[in-house]
């Protein structure tokens, strides 16, 4: 089956990586600024107005489109670093808002109605009653959908909406469903929802104990990884607990997303746009990723088969999963 | 943070050798060298030190576990400075510690490896102040540090030499990692086939244990029948 391409939303944490991923074939690459008005505000990472300014230069002279994410929760009290996101990225060019925020979507409904907003993952809208209400209330254009749906749910879902439908295609598992997680803030008291980082490097911890590698998170014991083992992130949904007797994951291992086996069934089941996660990730890895997707979302629209990307050292613990695309499980 | 460091194995490689040739050098002849290195850096990359501004008074241990020796950066008001010190921890707590082969260090360095890929296969490890490691980690990523290009520029316009020099050494460098790469390979592979054939033996062994308990149990009740005086009567 051939058809329309899916759409390759990219991931950028600095201006090196925006180049690195328009260079490698994205049509899109989506970014936050370097504060907590985005849910990948890490040490050092994310842009200045100066450099998202430079950023939307290189990428549309190159044919590529950006779209800014001010995806974390207005703090009570003061929305107005959320509000100058917004304003800014809107009145520098971006070509779409990436927002969770209702108070925040009806912002930039109103003062800047030209620019096009995305519903971001971490409002965790599944169903279609939540994105008729997005779509209505807000003029909410694309939802991106969390990872929780199969396939065939995905496919149900767009035959019943209005707007079009973004999904994860490669990067970290976040297990929980999206912007309901507190397991972060239940170790750190800092959560991706309201400060935009999920497990803090300010309370990780490695230690080399032995022969083994010791992550702690706050005041938890994450993982303890013997010598030559693939390790994961120090994230508590990833953690080995010891229950019964027996050290295990108690809710997801240390793998990375890959779906591009079932970029196929995703064409078909409507999706409009396929995201790959990672702002976090270095240049080598947005060059690399970006490339074997571009090959793949091609081969795809073809209908030729997807190549074998070769993505698995890239991958959490070297390992990958179609996750809930293809779950049997509830 | 460990005070006795744990630089695990480093694999036989170029880096390795060099390293011993090294071992006698009173470390302090290199400081011109690294001096020079960082106001290259600075001059060249000043992006990079802008998004380094937000660590005050951050230190670092870099550790190529295939030299004999570490370095030292210290971050703060005053200009950055890079050192070479022993392999014994001699410098007072560091806010971190970043250890590693030379070379996935420097593919670091230049962007062309992934952090998170590389602590994920565990060729590198990190200890400390993880916000520090990673403003320094995306510092540098995103700067577009190409050390041979940099390196180069020190030549001006009249590089062409120079360029050759480095060309003529990075195909002797690859040609000394291919040759050292069948040395190992020499080295282990009766090591190797001593280790399949052990495999193979264990994993048989395994197999008839599997077998033997799979018949236990019905030996096991047969015996028990027999034993029962109305089964032995029947
Ligand atoms: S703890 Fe895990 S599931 Fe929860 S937000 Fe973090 S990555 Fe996602």
């Amino acid at each position: 089956m051939s058809g329309t391409p899916l759409e390759l939303v990219c991931p950028a944490g600095t201006p090196g990586a925006l180049r690195a991923a328009v260079d490698a074939g994205a049509d899109v690459v989506y970014l936050g600024f370097r504060d907590e008005t985005n849910a990948r505000n890490f040490p050092g990472l994310n842009f200045s107005r100066p450099e998202l300014r430079d950023g939307l230069a290189y990428a549309h002279e190159r044919g590529c489109r950006i779209y800014v994410a001010v995806n974390t929760f207005a703090a009570a009290g003061n929305p107005d670093p959320w509000h100058r996101a917004v304003d800014d990225a809107a009145e520098l060019g971006a070509d779409a808002l990436i927002l969770a925020d209702i108070g925040l979507l009806d912002y930039a409904r109103r003062r800047h109605p030209e620019t096009r907003r995305h519903l971001s993952v971490q409002a965790s809208a599944s169903n279609p009653t939540a994105i008729a209400y997005y779509h209505e209330a807000f003029g909410v254009q694309r939802v991106v959908l969390p990872r929780v749906l199969t396939v065939t749910e995905i496919a149900r879902l767009n035959a019943q909406i209005p707007v079009e439908t973004e999904v994860f295609a490669f990067g970290g598992m976040c297990v929980m469903a999206e912007g309901r997680c507190v397991l972060s803030a239940y170790a750190t008291g800092r959560s991706p929802n309201m400060n935009g980082v999920c497990s803090p490097a300010s309370h990780v911890r490695y230690e080399q104990l032995g022969g083994r590698m010791v992550s702690r998170l706050g005041r938890f014991t994450i993982n303890q990884f013997p010598d030559g083992e693939p390790a994961g992130y120090p994230t508590l949904c990833k953690g080995r607990f010891v229950a019964g007797g027996c050290a295990g994951y108690l809710f997801e291992e240390p793998t990375s997303l890959d779906a591009s086996t079932v970029l196929p069934e995703l064409m078909a089941a409507g999706v409009r746009a396929l995201k790959i996660e990672g702002r976090q990730r270095g240049r080598a890895y947005i060059a690399e990723v970006v490339a074997a997707f571009r090959r793949a979302v091609d081969a795809a629209a073809r209908g030729d088969p997807v190549p074998p990307l070769g993505l698995g050292g890239m991958t959490e613990g070297l390992r990958e999963t179609t996750g809930a695309y293809a779950k049997t499980w509830r | 943070m460990t005070n006795e460091p744990n630089r695990g194995t480093p694999s036989l490689s170029p880096v390795l050798l060099a390293g011993f040739a090294l071992r006698p050098l009173p470390l302090v002849l290199l400081q011109p060298a690294l001096d020079l290195a960082m106001s290259l850096m600075r001059r060249r990359h000043s992006d990079v030190f802008e998004r380094l501004d937000a660590l005050e008074n951050a230190s670092f241990l870099i550790d190529p576990v295939d030299l004999p020796f570490c370095f030292t950066l210290r971050l703060g008001p005053a200009a950055p400075r890079l050192w070479a010190v022993g392999t014994g921890g001699d410098m007072e707590s560091p806010s971190a510690v970043l250890r590693g082969p030379l070379l996935v260090l420097i593919r670091l360095l230049e962007g062309r490896m992934d952090g998170d890929a590389a602590f994920f296969s565990r060729d590198l490890a990190v200890e400390g102040d993880m916000e520090a490691v990673l403003t320094l980690r995306n510092a540098v990523d995103s700067g577009g540090i190409d050390l041979a290009e940099d390196l180069l520029s020190l030549f001006g316009p009249m590089n062409g030499p120079a360029r050759r020099a480095l060309g003529v050494a990075e195909a002797l460098f690859a040609r000394a990692e291919r040759d050292l790469e069948s040395v190992r390979a020499a080295f282990v592979a009766s090591v190797e086939g001593r280790c399949d054939a052990q495999t193979a033996r264990l994993r048989d062994l395994e197999d008839d244990l599997a077998d033997l308990r799979t018949r236990m149990p019905r030996a096991n009740a047969a015996g028990k029948r027999a034993a029962k005086p109305g089964a032995a009567r029947l």
